[in-house]
C-alpha cells in the first residue's frame, strides 16, 4: 500500500478511535468507527484503475473538493455522536440508582439540536448547489462525441469537426476505448439503442446514464496523457458485469496521429497469405454484423455489414482499427497479453502516447483471448445468442453466437483481424 | 364491520334474531373452531395474525439470507463460477424483492397487528376480516413471486425492474410476469392492511389516550401506513403498465413507438422511496419503546420525536428523484432534490439526539432487547452519515451504482431496520409466547451479528469508493486494484462476514427452538415496561383486555406502578406489574364480543391468486379468479361480523353464555 | 373513513394514470391521432348520464336517512341503470375506435388511453354492481349493519368515480394535445 499526505489525518484520526477502545463496552462503538475511518482511509490507494478519489480531470476534481468537503465533515459528526454514546453508556449503566425522574425532555435542547445539523446541512447545500450548476456547464466544450450504449459495449462516434486545429474530415467510429486529446473540454452526448446504460470512467468524471430516447451530456477532461477504467453502472442485463470501458488520453499531437489513423480505409492483405484467407472467412461470417471500412467482396464491390438484421440493436463494433485498441468485446477482455498490457497501464504520461500508438504489434496479441472468443463467444461472455431462443426479439442475437468456425478458419480469422491495424 | 365493544344488553339482543345456515350464503357454516389449523386459517383474531406474519416473513428472512449468501459466496473471488451470470441477475432481484416485500414489510405488518390494538388498549383491529385478507393477499403474493425459481426461473430485472430492461424482449421468461403479479398482489395486501391500521389507531384508542399519549410505536406505525396509501397506488400504475406490456402487447416502454423509458423510474421511485421509510420506521417505533423502558426513564423530547417522524413521511414524498441523479434530469431538479434530501436528514438526526439523551440521566439495563436498540442507533447513524455523502448529488455521480451505496442501505436496514426487529423480538416475545428468550444466547446472537454486519458491509463502502459497481456477477483482477484496498482482500472480508452474520441469525433460530422447549415461564412484567400491552396476561388472552383501561398519561403502566413522591421528587413503586394485572382480571367487563372467523378472507386471496396466475398463463384462468373473487366478496359483505348460534358445531343453544368469549376472571 | 383512506389512494391511482396519458397522448407513431376518433358530442352525452347518476345518488342516499326502503331501492336502480349505461356508451365507443383503427396496441396513445378509461369503466362496473347488490340486499332486508351508512359509503364511491370522468373527460378529450 503507497501512503500520500491524505494519510496523516485519517492515522490521527486511528489513534482517537484505539483511545476509545478502552473498555468492552465501548467495543462495539470502535467497530462502526472502524468501519467510517476505513471510510477515510479509502481515499489513499494508488492502484485501483476505477477509484474515484483519484479525479485526473477539471470535472472529477471539482467532485473530489465536494467529497473532500462532505466526507470528514460525517466523520466528524460520526466521531462526536459515538462519543456521546459511548460516555452516555458507561456513565449511566445501572448502579443500583434510583429510579431516574421522568423528565420528558428539554425544548431548548432539542431546538438547538435541531438547528445545528440545519446550519452544517445548509452549508453543505449551498456548495453541493454551486457544485451541481458548474458541472452542468457545456457552453465552452471543445469537441464533441457520441458515445451509444448497446448490450454489452459501447460505440464511440466522432462526428466532422475540428480539434485543436486537427480536422476529423470523416466521422470515426470506434469501440471499447474512447480516445480523446488531453486538455481539452470534450462532451459526451449518450444514448443507448435499448435499455439503459450508464457511461462512468471515475477519474474524468461521475456517471451518466445512457437513456434510449434520450440525450443525455456528459463532459470530460483528461489533465495527462494516460488510460482510465470505467464500467457500466446502470443494470443492463446479462453481462452487465461484462460491459467496462477504458478512455485514453493522448497529447494533442499524438492525438492527431490517431486521427490520421482512424481515417484510414482499411487494405487488403497480399494475395495468397494466411491473412488473405482470413478475409475470405471474413467476408463469409463476420461481415454480417461487423463492417470494416474498405472491405470489398470478390466481385470487387465494397462490404456492408447489416448488423441491423442480425442484432437487436442493430449495431456491432467496427472493426475497421481493431488492433488500433488493446481491448475487444465491450472491453471485457485484453487483446494485449498481460505483459503487454500492463506496460500501458503504467506507462508514465509522457511515453503513454508512444507506447499506446503501437496499438497490438504481433507479439503482444493475446492469442488464448481472440481464439477462445472466436471458438465459442456466448461461452466467454454470456449473451442471448442461442438461435431457438430468440423468439423475443423476433429472432436478434444480442450480443454474438457461436459462429461454429473450424480451427483452421480460426488461424485464418486472427491472420486477418491482425492486419486492421 | 367493527367489532363491536363492550355492547349494551340491547345490541347483544338485537344480535340474537332468529337465523338459518342461509346467511352464510348456504353453502357453508361460519368456522368456529378455537383450536387445530382452522383456528388459524380462518381467525380473524390480530395476534394470531399478527403471528403468521411473523412465522411467514421468518421463512422468508431465511429464504432471502440463503440468497445473500449465495451472492456473498459468488463474490468473495474474482470470477465466480458458483452462480451463472442470469442465475446471479435473478438471485440479487430476488434477494431485494424478498427482503423488502416478504420480509421486511410483512414483519413490521406482524409488530403492528399484534401490537398496535394492545397498545390503543383495544379488543381487535377496526376491520378484522380484512386484516385477515391483508395477511392472505400477501402470502398469495409471496408464493406467485417465488413459485417463479420452479418455473421457468425468476425475475432478473433488478427490484427496480427498470423499462426497458424489465420489457418482454430483454426478459424473455416468465420471471418478470411472477413478479409484476406477486408485488401487485402483496402490494394490494398492504394497501387494505393499512388502511385497517389506520381507522385502528384513529378509531379505537382506549378511553383518555389522546394522539399525544399514544406510544410512540403506534405514531411510527400510523405514518407508515399513510405512507403506503398514497404510495402504493403509484407502483401498482406501473406494474399495470408493465404488465399490460408484458401480457397483452402494450407499448408503454417500448422506445422505438416514443415511450420514454424514465416514466417508470419516476412512477417506482414516488413508490420506492416512501418505501424506504416504511421499512425503517417501524423499527424506529420500537426502539422507542425499547430504550424508555430499559432506560427507566420516558423518550426524551416525545413530540419532537413524533412530529420528526410525521416529517420524514412527509418530506420523503418529496425526494425520490435523488434515485435518479445519473438520469439525466437536469441541474435545476438535481439541486432542488439534493437539498430536499438534506433536508430529510434534519429530522432523522432529530430521532438521534433524542434516543440517545433518553438514556442520558437514565438507569441503563442491558438486556438483549436494549443492546439491540443501541446498535441501531450506532449502526443506523454510519449508514444516515454516508446517506448525507450522497446526498451531494455530485459525489453521488461517483458512489451511485456501486457497491458504497449497498454498504450505505444495508447500514440503514440491516443495522437500522433488522436490528430494530431483533430488539422488538427480545423485548416482546415473553409477552407473546409466555416465554423468555434465553439472554445468553442472545448475547451471541447480538454480538455475532454486530461482528458479522460490520465485517460484511463495512467493507462495501471502501469497494465502492474503489469503484466496484453493483449488480455484477464477477468482478474482474484487471480493475480490482493492488495493496491495501483491492478488491480481493476486501470481498472476501466481506464474504467471510456475511457468514458470521448468518451464524448470529442462526443463534436466534435455536434460540427460539431452545426457549420453545425449555424457556422459562415469563413473568408478567418481566422487563418493568411502560405502556398497555403489559397490563394483561402474557400470552394476552383472546379479548386482550379483562377490562378496557383509561389512559390518563403518556407510558400509563409505569404511571399506575409509580409514583412521584413530591417532597423528595423520587420514583416510588406503589404496585407491581403482576397487581395491576390480577386488578384487571378482578373488574373485568361482563360482555365482551369478538367478531368470529370467516372463509372469505383466503377465498378471496385464492381468487386473486387465481386471477394473477391468469395474467401469465391465459384468460380462461384469470375468469376462474373473478369468478372466486365475486362469489367470496359476496360472501365477504353478506355475512355478520359475529357466527350465528347454529353456525357453531354443535350449535349452541342461543343463551347468554354461548358466545361469550370472556370466562371473567 | 376507511372509504376515504382508499378514495385517496384511489385518487392517487388516476393520478398516476391520467399523467401517464398526459405524457404519451401525443406519441403517436402510427394510426389514428386523438383529435381523428374522438366524438366529442356522444362522449358529452354519456359523461352528462353519468353527472346526472351522481345526483340520483344523492336521492338515495338522501331516502336511506329517511329510512325510506321503496324510495332508496328506486334512486339505487336508477343510478345503476344510468351507470350501465355510461358503461355501455363507453363499450360502444371501443368499439368504434378499434373499428377506425385503433387498437390497444396500435401506438402510445392508444394505449394510455385504454388503459386510463377503461380503468375508469371497471370502477364504474363494480359501482354498479355494488349498487345491484345493496339493492338486493335492501329488499332481502336482513340486519346486515347499518344500511344507511352502507348506501352512503357506496355514494361516496360513486361520487368519486364521477368526478375522476369530470377530470378524464377535460384532459383526454376537450383539452386538444
Amino acid at each position: 500500500m503507497s501512503h500520500d499526505s491524505t494519510l496523516t489525518g485519517s492515522e490521527q484520526n486511528l489513534t482517537i478511535f484505539k483511545g476509545m477502545i478502552h473498555s468492552a463496552r465501548l467495543r462495539r462503538i470502535g467497530l462502526a468507527l472502524g468501519a467510517s475511518s476505513a471510510m477515510f482511509l479509502s481515499g489513499c490507494a494508488s492502484n485501483a484503475p476505477q477509484d474515484t478519489w483519484q479525479p485526473k480531470g477539471e470535472n472529477a476534481e471539482k467532485i473530489n473538493t465536494l467529497q473532500w468537503m462532505v466526507f470528514p465533515l460525517a466523520g466528524i459528526v460520526g466521531v462526536l455522536v459515538f462519543s456521546l454514546i459511548g460516555y452516555i453508556l458507561w456513565r449511566f449503566r445501572d448502579k443500583g440508582q434510583a429510579i431516574p425522574h421522568q423528565s420528558h425532555g428539554n425544548p431548548t435542547i432539542e431546538i438547538t439540536l435541531t438547528i445545528i445539523p440545519a446550519l452544517i446541512l445548509s452549508v453543505v447545500g449551498v456548495f453541493t448547489f454551486r457544485g451541481i450548476f458548474q458541472l452542468a456547464q457545456t457552453n465552452d466544450t471543445q469537441m464533441v462525441i457520441n458515445v451509444t450504449g448497446q448490450q454489452w459495449w459501447w460505440e464511440y462516434d466522432y462526428p466532422a469537426q475540428v480539434v485543436n486545429g486537427v480536422e476529423i474530415a470523416q466521422p470515426i467510429i470506434t469501440s471499447g476505448q474512447l480516445v480523446i486529446p488531453t486538455g481539452t473540454k470534450v462532451l459526451l452526448r449518450e444514448t443507448s439503442r435499448d435499455v439503459i446504460h450508464s457511461y462512468w470512467i471515475p477519474a474524468l468524471n461521475g456517471k451518466k446514464d445512457a437513456v434510449p430516447g434520450r440525450i443525455n451530456l456528459l463532459r470530460i477532461q483528461a489533465n495527462k496523457p494516460g488510460i482510465f477504467a470505467g464500467q457500466c453502472s446502470e443494470f443492463c442485463g446479462l453481462s452487465h458485469a461484462n460491459m467496462r470501458m477504458e478512455a485514453v488520453a493522448l497529447s494533442p499531437e499524438d492525438f492527431a496521429t490517431w486521427i490520421a489513423n482512424q481515417q484510414r480505409n482499411a487494405e487488403s492483405p497480399a494475395q495468397a497469405t494466411l491473412a488473405d484467407e482470413g478475409e475470405t472467412v471474413f467476408l463469409n461470417q463476420c461481415i454480417r454484423c461487423h463492417q470494416v471500412n474498405g472491405l470489398k467482396k470478390a466481385d470487387g464491390t465494397a462490404a456492408i455489414a447489416a448488423p441491423d438484421e442480425n442484432v437487436y440493436a442493430g449495431a456491432a463494433p467496427n472493426l475497421t482499427h481493431l488492433m488500433s485498441r488493446n481491448t475487444f468485446a465491450g472491453a471485457a477482455f485484453d487483446l494485449l497479453t498481460d505483459g503487454c498490457r500492463k506496460n500501458v497501464w503504467s506507462a508514465a504520461p509522457e511515453e503513454f502516447g508512444a507506447v499506446y500508438l503501437k496499438g497490438v504489434i504481433a507479439d503482444c496479441l493475446n492469442q488464448t483471448n481472440i481464439r477462445r472468443w472466436l471458438r465459442n463467444a456466448p461461452a466467454m461472455k454470456p449473451m442471448y445468442a442461442n438461435p431457438v431462443k430468440l423468439e423475443a426479439s423476433d429472432g436478434k442475437y444480442r450480443g454474438m453466437p457461436n459462429l461454429g468456425l473450424s480451427e483452421s478458419d480460426i488461424d485464418k480469422l486472427v491472420a486477418y483481424l491482425s492486419t486492421l491495424k | 364491520m367493527a367489532i363491536i365493544e363492550r355492547p349494551t344488553p340491547a345490541d347483544t339482543i338485537s344480535l340474537r334474531m332468529p337465523v338459518t345456515p342461509a346467511q352464510s350464503m348456504g353453502i357453508v357454516r361460519r368456522p368456529v373452531t378455537s383450536t387445530g389449523w382452522k383456528s388459524w386459517v380462518f381467525t380473524v383474531d390480530h395476534k394470531k395474525i399478527g403471528i403468521m406474519y411473523g412465522v411467514f416473513a421468518m421463512f422468508f428472512f431465511i429464504v432471502g439470507g440463503v440468497e445473500a449468501l449465495l451472492i456473498r459466496l459468488q463474490l468473495a473471488a474474482p470470477d465466480g463460477k458458483i452462480l451463472s451470470a442470469d442465475l446471479y441477475n435473478q438471485m440479487f432481484t430476488m434477494h431485494a424483492t424478498t427482503m423488502i416485500f416478504l420480509f421486511a414489510m410483512p414483519m413490521a405488518a406482524a409488530f403492528a397487528n399484534y401490537f398496535l390494538p394492545l397498545q390503543l388498549g383495544a379488543r381487535d383491529v377496526a376491520f378484522p376480516r380484512l386484516n385477515a385478507l391483508g395477511l392472505w393477499l400477501l402470502v398469495a403474493g409471496g408464493l406467485i413471486l417465488n413459485s417463479s425459481w420452479f418455473l421457468g426461473g425468476a425475475a432478473d430485472g433488478g427490484w427496480f425492474m427498470y423499462s426497458p430492461n424489465s420489457g418482454p424482449v430483454f426478459s424473455p421468461s416468465n420471471g418478470v410476469d411472477f413478479w409484476t403479479i406477486g408485488v401487485q398482489i402483496a402490494g394490494f395486501g398492504s394497501l387494505v392492511s393499512s388502511i385497517n391500521l389506520i381507522v385502528t389507531i384513529l378509531n379505537m384508542r382506549a378511553p383518555g389516550m389522546t394522539l399525544m399519549k399514544m406510544p410512540v410505536f403506534c405514531w411510527m406505525i400510523m405514518v407508515v401506513q399513510f405512507l403506503l396509501v398514497f404510495s402504493l397506488p403509484v407502483i401498482t400504475v406501473a406494474l399495470v403498465l408493465l404488465t399490460f406490456q408484458r401480457s397483452f402487447g402494450a407499448t408503454f416502454f417500448d422506445v422505438a413507438q416514443g415511450a420514454d423509458p424514465l416514466l417508470w423510474q419516476h412512477l417506482f421511485w414516488i413508490f420506492g422511496h416512501p418505501e424506504v421509510y416504511v421499512l425503517i420506521l417501524p423499527a424506529f417505533g420500537i426502539i422507542s419503546e425499547v430504550l424508555p423502558t430499559f432506560s427507566r426513564k420516558p423518550l426524551f423530547g416525545y413530540p419532537f420525536v413524533v412530529f420528526s417522524g410525521a416529517s420524514i413521511g412527509l418530506v420523503g414524498f418529496g425526494v425520490w428523484s435523488h434515485h435518479m441523479f445519473a438520469t439525466g434530469l437536469g441541474p435545476i431538479s438535481v439541486a432542488a432534490f439534493s437539498i430536499a434530501t438534506m433536508a430529510i436528514a434534519i429530522p432523522t438526526g432529530v430521532k438521534i439526539f433524542n434516543w440517545t439523551l433518553t438514556m442520558w440521566g437514565g438507569k441503563i439495563w442491558y438486556s438483549t432487547a436494549m443492546k439491540f436498540a443501541i446498535g441501531l442507533i450506532v449502526l443506523f447513524t454510519i449508514g444516515g452519515l454516508s446517506g448525507v455523502t450522497h446526498a451531494v448529488a455530485p459525489s453521488d455521480t461517483q458512489q451511485t451504482d456501486t457497491y458504497y451505496i449497498v454498504a450505505h442501505f444495508h447500514y440503514v436496514l440491516v443495522g437500522g431496520m433488522v436490528f430494530g426487529l431483533f430488539s422488538g423480538f427480545y423485548y416482546w416475545w415473553p409477552k407473546v409466547f409466555g416465554k423468555m428468550l434465553n439472554e445468553k444466547l442472545g448475547g451471541w446472537n447480538f454480538w455475532l451479528m454486530v461482528i458479522g454486519m460490520n465485517m460484511t458491509f463495512g467493507p462495501m463502502h471502501i469497494l465502492g469508493l474503489q469503484g466496484q459497481p453493483r449488480r455484477m456477477y464477477v468482478w474482474t483482477e484487471a480493475r480490482a486494484g493492488e495493496g491495501f484496498f483491492n478488491f480481493g482482500f476486501w470481498n472476501r472480508v466481506a464474504s467471510l462476514g456475511s457468514f458470521i452474520l448468518a451464524i448470529g441469525i442462526l443463534i436466534f433460530l435455536i434460540n427460539v427452538v431452545h426457549t420453545a422447549r425449555k424457556g422459562k415461564p415469563a413473568p408478567l412484567d418481566p422487563w418493568d415496561a411502560r405502556t398497555l400491552e403489559w397490563i394483561t396476561t402474557s400470552p394476552p388472552k383472546e379479548h386482550n383486555f379483562d377490562r378496557i383501561p383509561v389512559v390518563h398519561h403518556l407510558d400509563e403502566f409505569f404511571h399506575r406502578k409509580y409514583q412521584e413522591n413530591t417532597t423528595t421528587g423520587e420514583m416510588v413503586q406503589i404496585a407491581t406489574g403482576a397487581q395491576l394485572v390480577q386488578a384487571e382480571e378482578d373488574n373485568a367487563d361482563a360482555h365482551i364480543h369478538l367478531p368470529s372467523p370467516s372463509y372469505w378472507p383466503i377465498a378471496i386471496a385464492v381468487g386473486v391468486g387465481t386471477l394473477g396466475l391468469g395474467v401469465v398463463y391465459g384468460v380462461p384462468i384469470m375468469i376462474v379468479g373473478v369468478l372466486i373473487i365475486l362469489g367470496s366478496a359476496f360472501g365477504f359483505v353478506l355475512e355478520p361480523s359475529v357466527a350465528d348460534d347454529i353456525d357453531y358445531d354443535p350449535p349452541m343453544s342461543g343463551g347468554q353464555d354461548t358466545k361469550e368469549l370472556a370466562p371473567l376472571g | 373513513m376507511a372509504m376515504w383512506l382508499f378514495l385517496g389512494s384511489e385518487c392517487l391511482l388516476f393520478g398516476g394514470l391520467i399523467s401517464t396519458y398526459m405524457l404519451y397522448r401525443g406519441r403517436v407513431t402510427q394510426g389514428p391521432r386523438p383529435s381523428q376518433v374522438f366524438d366529442i358530442p356522444f362522449t358529452s352525452v354519456s359523461s352528462f348520464v353519468l353527472l346526472m347518476s351522481s345526483l340520483t345518488m344523492v336521492l338515495a342516499v338522501t331516502s336511506a336517512q329517511r329510512k325510506d326502503n321503496h324510495r332508496t331501492k328506486l334512486w339505487l336502480m336508477v343510478t345503476a341503470s344510468l351507470g350501465a349505461t355510461f358503461v355501455g356508451g363507453q363499450v360502444y365507443e371501443f368499439t368504434a375506435f378499434y373499428n377506425e383503427g385503433l387498437g390497444f396496441t396500435t401506438n402510445l396513445f392508444s394505449s394510455s388511453f385504454y388503459t386510463l378509461t377503461g380503468f375508469h369503466g371497471v370502477h364504474v362496473t363494480v359501482g354498479v354492481i355494488m349498487l345491484l347488490s345493496l339493492r338486493g340486499i335492501i329488499s332481502k332486508d336482513k340486519d346486515t349493519g347499518d344500511r344507511p351508512e352502507v348506501v352512503e359509503l357506496i355514494g361516496l364511491y360513486w361520487h368519486f368515480v364521477d368526478i375522476v370522468w369530470i377530470i378524464i373527460f377535460t384532459l383526454v378529450y376537450l383539452i386538444p394535445a
